[in-house]
């Protein structure tokens, strides 16, 4: 099937095209003067040699691989699947290790600063905070005030999204304090590259993914209260119809826990129980995948059958914990994101080792009208939400859209911020036969279990298929690829190849934990209304 | 001079068929500040339950409770005992810049924003900038309590618990509650802030040591114009003696005094009764 006259040259032919949208963009696999850059070096060699045919049949050896996996998408639900592309993106040691110092600080910063939002209120009293900023947050919940877990945490897992500028910096995007979703297809993505690439796993030391449950059920069992000696940890999700079912239950099954709907659950004088052949069984912790509107509609949404009535004061009752906690959208709300500099200051006394993308607040006056003058070449993004709903890029809009936009940001200031257009990086894709430069941007994931913060190495990279688009979301249909974090050269670090089970069943919780029989469950992070 | 109260509050639900399973929030104990001081409060609840208290972000004291046995009928009995004072009218009165100036319109965010119950409304808001021609704003929200006592007809039956400000306005009557979020819209707008207020009003002026009355559960609001003070639209008078306050939020929904999930048919509040005793 292979066109037998292809050159190998040719898979990258016309790679820089100087007259490609966005050429100012940092390529990571070509540096523009000195070609190929020392962390792909291995890869393109790899791959240079490969015609155009071959590519495509790797990739349908790819997809046939996803398809055995039993990894199957909703596409009508609001999260299209994630296609994954063949060629990995590759980060070396020496950046992840500064990207991982930079994610654990903010993950600490904003522990600290969730804490007193919902107890004491001393960033605001002290005035480094507007209250206004926090009172006028949509998922500044007053219910969860007054609630302490009790090892502290409430950003049990994290998804800080980051994107990498024109100089090749990591800048935060966005913070995810919620149900960040995509750990699946970090772990997925990963077992399938591995049956169709060994060869190409053979020659890196690649750090592995596969370990990310045994984190996460450390950090649920480390959140208990006190009283539980062999914590009952349960994954909380709406149900199949959700778009990340298959997250929860692989989660689930993973951590080797019970995957359960609100209707197998209820409160008892403020003690959480599960419903079992076998009886009532008390649940320590619930890592839930539902937002917080609909987890108790004694507190939130009152018509809502998702959640359990009186989770909320069991929570508050230190008699069950929430994972993450309820109302933890306050600190990744993205008025609220452009703060961070302040609050890192104030909570740790340190100055952001990650820095944001830059970004004008509407609700400024000042920054409210230089934002409608220049509409037209910034980016648009609701403070809220996620998805990429809502977000207007000014070049590329319409001059009835721009005034569209113009008179929501008028209407309500506090709801929208502006950044420049930002120049994601770009890393070799599969179009059509050849490779193409296409725009990433990346999700790591951290899970904090009270006393350290763990990064996984990797994370989800999420690629803007249509040519120049920066648009990365999965609902307006990007991919996904593989993403590998290289072990130092000199370090004993695990690498991909070192352990058992590559492209193996997945995952197996290897740590002491409990193992009972896991149903299945997923990721959501949208909102459900 | 003060008067010592006692309240005795009975409310609840019975439901058309039995009911295996209820959770419920009662915000009912009265508190204390310079005016009022709260003796002591109990809850009780038929059939009986054990209550979760806590404080919520408003500052409320909240029984949490949650039955088990199938019933047909809950009652919920607060009876407290405080004692109350006058409010006169606040000496400072705040000038409309202090009262706009950034650092209240920061502080008071959330006391000046429009709600569900207190919508934000074109046409109220030109009759409340009439009004405050050429007032101070204590003046102001004098006048627009009056306003509000002046339009609104008491009537009970014509609103429910879900009315807002607006449904009240456009059927021309309502109740307390009415009354109150009605006030609140108007104050708003032209920027005072200005809570929702959920009480319980002795109904005679001259009752005598040792009487019961039937009093009532009331609403009125609480307003800042150089400090928080107290009025009643209702009755268009101020907050005296006789009224006893339990909670303040932004409107109804964050003091809702009893709310309730249950499991099984629907429910009709019980009559609610509030019996007022003056002891002292």
């Amino acid at each position: 099937m292979s066109r037998a006259s292809s050159r190998p040259a040719e898979l990258f032919a016309g790679y820089l095209d100087p007259q490609r949208p966005h050429a100012s963009a940092y390529d990571e696999m070509f540096d523009p003067v000195d070609g190929v850059r020392p962390a792909y070096k291995r890869l393109h060699d790899s791959l240079s040699p490969l015609r155009p045919g071959d590519l495509t049949t790797r990739s349908e050896a790819l997809d046939r691989a996803l398809v055995d996996q039993g990894i199957t998408f909703s596409l009508s639900g609001e999260e299209r699947p994630f296609p994954l592309d063949l060629v990995p993106r590759v980060i070396t040691a020496s950046e992840w290790a500064r990207l991982e110092r930079g994610i654990v600080q903010r993950v600490r910063g904003l522990e600290a600063f969730l804490a007193d939002i919902y107890g004491d209120q001393q960033i605001i009293k002290d005035g480094v905070l507007p209250r206004r900023l926090i009172t006028s947050c949509e998922h500044f919940h007053r219910q969860a005030a007054g609630i302490v877990p009790p090892n502290g945490v409430r950003i049990h897992v994290a998804g800080i999204d980051v994107v990498r500028d024109e100089q090749g910096d990591f800048r935060v995007l966005e913070d995810n304090l919620r149900s960040p979703s995509g750990v699946s297809y970090v772990m997925e993505n990963r077992r399938t590259m591995a049956r169709v690439f060994p060869d190409l796993f053979a020659k890196h030391r690649v750090r592995p993914v596969g370990d990310y449950a045994v984190h996460l059920l450390r950090s649920l069992r480390a959140a208990a209260p006190p009283g539980a000696t062999d914590p009952n940890v349960v994954v909380l999700t709406p149900g199949v119809f959700n778009s990340a079912y298959f997250e929860h239950s692989l989660l689930a099954r993973q951590m080797g826990v019970e995957l359960v709907e609100g209707r197998d659950l209820f409160a008892r004088n403020n003690v959480i129980y599960l419903r079992t052949t076998e009886g009532e069984q008390r649940v320590d912790v619930i890592y839930r995948r539902i937002d917080d509107e609909f987890l108790d509609p004694v507190h939130f949404e009152p018509d809502s059958v998702l959640g359990v009535a009186g989770l909320v004061n069991a929570a508050r009752a230190g008699n069950v914990v929430i994972a993450n906690a309820i109302g933890n959208g306050v600190g990744d709300d993205k008025l609220v994101y452009t703060y961070l500099p302040e609050i890192l200051k104030y909570y740790l006394g340190e100055a952001p080792l990650l820095p944001n993308v830059d970004t004008y607040r509407c609700w400024l006056p000042a920054e409210h009208d230089e934002v409608l003058d220049r509409i037209d070449e910034l980016v648009t993004k609701p403070v809220e939400g996620s998805g990429g709903y809502g977000i207007v890029f000014g070049p590329d809009a319409s001059p009835k859209e721009l005034q569209a936009q113009r008179r929501r940001i008028k209407t309500n200031p506090r709801g929208w911020i502006a950044q420049p257009v930002v120049q994601l990086s770009t890393v070799p894709t599969k179009v059509g036969e050849r490779l193409q430069p296409r725009h990433v941007d990346l999700r790591p994931f951290a899970v904090n279990d009270g006393e350290s913060v763990f990064v996984l190495p990797g994370g989800l990279t999420r690629v803007a298929i249509p040519e120049g688009s920066l648009i990365v979301n999965s609902s307006q249909g990007g991919g996904s690829k593989d993403t590998w974090v290289l072990a130092p050269r000199a370090s004993a670090a695990i690498s991909e190849l070192s352990g058992p089970g590559l492209g193996g069943s997945g995952v197996k919780s290897e740590e002491a934990s409990t193992p009972e029989r896991g149903p299945e469950l997923n990721i959501a992070q949208q909102q459900q209304q | 001079m003060k008067w010592r109260l006692r309240v005795v509050h009975t409310t609840g639900y019975r439901y058309d068929g039995p009911v295996a399973q209820s959770y419920n929030e009662a915000r009912l104990t009265p508190r204390s500040d310079d005016r009022q001081n709260l003796m002591v409060a109990r809850l009780e609840t038929v059939p009986a339950t054990r209550a979760y208290k806590y404080t919520d972000y408003w500052g409320t004291e909240v029984n949490a409770f949650d039955l088990f046995t199938p019933h047909t009928e809950l009652k919920v009995v607060a009876s407290s005992v405080v004692e109350t004072a006058g409010q006169p009218l606040p000496p400072i009165d705040a000038t409309w810049n202090e009262v706009r100036s950034a650092e209240s319109v920061d502080l008071y965010a959330e006391y000046l924003e429009f709600t569900t119950y207190v919508p934000k409304h074109r046409e109220l808001a030109s009759v409340a900038r009439r009004l405050r021609k050429g007032h101070t704003p204590q003046e102001t929200v004098l006048a627009i309590s009056k306003w509000v006592h002046d339009t609104l007809k008491y009537q009970r039956g014509t609103t429910g618990v879900h009315s807002s400000a607006i449904d009240a306005w456009q059927a021309g009557e309502g109740v307390c509650q009415d009354y109150a979020h009605l006030t609140l819209a108007m104050l708003r707008s032209v920027g005072i802030p200005s809570r929702y207020v959920s009480g319980y009003l002795h109904t005679k002026p001259n009752a005598a040591v040792g009487e019961t009355v039937v009093g009532e559960s009331h609403a009125w609001i609480e307003t800042w114009t150089g400090e928080w003070w107290g009025f009643d639209p209702t009755n268009d008078i101020p907050i005296a003696h006789r009224h006893v306050w339990v909670a303040t939020g932004r409107d109804y929904a964050d003091v809702s005094p009893l709310k309730g999930i249950y499991s099984g048919g629907a429910a009709t509040a019980i009559e609610v009764t509030v019996d007022m005793t003056r002891l002292a």
